[in-house]
């Protein structure tokens, strides 16, 4: 063997094999960098809400500028209206937002100091909607801390507006829980104050969520005579994408929210790129494997001759191909772990990015990209070593 | 293998000729095992397409070429692979070394495959042919005739039941002759192998069972 490679490295170009080696090794990261970089950020957009489960749909009236200035149509659901629709055939569950109605004040800040304040208001819907382990979602009148559940946005303008133009700490959701809020309540003569916990962050719900049975004592602490209908409810459906649910709402002139088309949205754009940008990897892959069976046809050419004597002297056709398709293979393994390893690198560079921005994406893994790397190495080298042997066969048969 | 056998065989570019006189072409002829056989020709009368296709390199001819009756148009890579590494050895007339490679290389890379033979009984027989000192120098520096005892040599580094010798000592001295005459006949002798000499004029000086005019 190694006399037949000592024959048969003579003519092999450096050049051009570095140049395979190179645009190899750049198609194979960009391929599993594509698909890495798409399976890490994909959690993000598509993440389930953790309190309110997707086949939850929340209605609330169309408001026009009549309503602004009060002559419009009631903005707010009759009973009659709730009943109606907890009677059509797509519903399976129909609950009330119910409101505070008294002044809600309240000031944030994390390990006692105060960080802003700001009016504001509560809601909740039946406690049955909320997709959260009882024993946090529930308050009664001796409990000195109310659990509340944000939007997400709200992080967000913290994070990104507020905290940053302040010099703030940023606060992750795996933090909320170190927030203080201090809540103060105003109404029917009495000014109390409350402690607020942030259990945690939605984001299909825009508005301030407590337990309802919160809503309700102090509703009657501070607002005993106000009364008053919903203007959103919530919605369990048996299938959300029934079109008659649409319908329905549309016929009533209620308006769903939906953010989940957003993400949906996000998502399919992502792909769409991570497509595109593993579709010019795998050209830069074809292309340099291109540039190999190139080189190799001309090294088969220049050594044709020994090629011809070896198989004459009694070498098989498998023999004298070993030494290419070895090195093939050779090179071939080379890019794959390299290429493994820039993955590796750049994947940490751009996590950091990304943790820094959502804290509680998880780890993921790179398992999906080593396995589609380990079948473009299998591919490509099972390739380069059928064009070796058809080169050799060739010979065999004397058309070269 | 036993026999060689050529069923009336003719290469493809003399199909259309009539004027041809030949005891190999066209005829029924059979080479056994064991025996020594010379075939004197003119140049250009097909002597070595008929070793190549003996070995299989060619197959444009007309005609069945025989190994112990079995059609060689049967025969597949794997039969040809056999029959080079254990059948038949060719000396080629072209010698078809390879420059880059030592004398001894060029033998040992026939060797390695064939695993026939210890490196001392390779040195013995450099030699023998008086090229003892050539061993390990480029192939491409010695002369035409040092040249052809390598080959000789790396012909008979292999088992086989028929050596092919395509006009073996066309470059070489009467003493040089004779003693690779001696080196192929005790080795064709201990393996019980058929010898074939093709030649142009010179021949070797063995005693020949047949002798035939292509």
């Amino acid at each position: 063997m190694n006399l037949v490679w000592k024959l048969l490295r003579r003519h092999i170009s450096l050049p051009q094999l570095a140049g395979f080696f190179f645009a190899n090794l750049l198609g194979m990261l960009i391929v599993l960098l594509s698909l890495q970089f798409y399976k890490d950020v994909k959690p993000i957009f598509s993440e389930e809400d953790g309190f309110i489960r997707p086949d939850y749909l929340i209605l609330s009236k169309r408001i026009s500028a009549l309503n602004t200035i009060g002559l419009g149509s009631v903005s707010t659901f009759s009973e009659r209206e709730m009943n109606e629709l907890a009677s059509q055939p797509f519903a399976k569950r129909v609950g009330a937002f119910t409101a505070s109605q008294y002044k809600v004040s309240c000031s944030m800040g994390i390990n006692g100091v105060a960080q802003f304040g700001t009016e504001m208001f509560f809601e909740s819907v039946p406690d049955a909607f909320v997709d959260i382990d009882l024993q946090k979602w529930h308050f009664s009148e001796e409990d000195e801390v109310v659990p509340i559940i944000l939007p997400k946005t709200y992080l967000a303008i913290y994070n990104f507006g507020f905290a940053q133009s302040q010099h703030l700490p940023k606060i992750s959701e795996g933090v909320a829980g170190m927030v203080e809020m201090t809540v103060s309540m105003r109404g029917n003569g009495l000014n109390e104050y409350i402690k607020g916990r942030v259990i945690g962050f939605s984001t299909r719900l825009n508005t301030i969520l407590v337990p309802e049975s919160f809503i309700k004592w102090s509703n009657e602490r501070y607002a005993p005579e106000a009364e008053t209908e919903p203007s959103r409810i919530i919605l369990e459906v048996n299938n959300p994408a029934d079109a008659a649910i649409v319908n329905y709402i549309n016929e009533r002139g209620y308006e769903l929210e939906d953010d989940k088309l957003d993400a949906g949205r996000v998502t399919f754009f992502l792909r769409l790129t991570s497509a595109i940008v593993m579709g010019i990897g795998l050209l830069i892959s074809l292309l340099s494997f291109y540039i190999l069976m190139l080189s190799i046809y001309l090294l088969v050419e220049k050594n044709s001759d020994k090629m011809r004597t070896l198989l004459l002297i009694g070498y098989s056709p498998a023999r004298v191909a070993l030494p290419y398709q070895l090195l093939t293979i050779g090179i071939n393994a080379a890019v794959l772990v390299l290429a493994i390893i820039a993955l590796v690198i750049l994947r940490s560079l751009y996590m950091k990015q990304l943790w820094s921005v959502f804290p509680k994406m998880s780890d993921g893994s790179i398992l999906p990209a080593i396995l589609l790397g380990i079948g473009l190495f299998i591919i490509v080298s099972i390739a380069n070593c059928i064009v070796v042997r058809r080169r050799i066969n060739r010979i065999w048969n004397n058309k070269d | 293998m036993n026999s060689i056998s050529l069923d009336n065989t003719l290469p493809n570019v003399f199909l259309g000729r009539t004027d041809i006189e030949s005891q190999i072409w066209r005829q029924q002829v059979s080479f056994e095992r064991g025996k020594t056989y010379l075939i004197e020709a003119q140049s250009g009368t097909g002597k070595s397409s008929l070793c190549s296709f003996i070995i299989g390199y060619r197959k444009d001819f007309d005609g069945r070429i025989l190994f112990d009756g079995k059609d060689s148009s049967r025969y597949g890579v794997s039969d040809w692979i056999e029959l080079r590494q254990k059948h038949i050895s060719l000396l080629f007339q072209e010698l078809r070394l390879f420059p880059e490679l030592t004398a001894m290389e060029n033998v040992e890379i026939k060797n390695s495959l064939t695993h026939h033979k210890q490196r001392k009984e390779i040195e013995r027989w450099f030699e023998a042919l008086g090229i003892a000192e050539k061993t390990d120098a480029p192939v491409r520096l010695m002369s035409f005739g040092q040249q052809q005892r390598v080959a000789m040599i790396r012909a008979l580094v292999q088992p086989f039941d028929f050596l092919l010798a395509d006009e073996p000592i066309s470059h070489l001295d009467d003493v040089n002759s004779k003693a690779m005459a001696d080196i192929m006949t005790e080795e064709a002798k201990r393996q019980g192998a058929g010898i074939i000499i093709t030649s142009i004029g010179k021949h070797m000086d063995l005693p020949y069972d047949k002798m035939y005019s292509l």
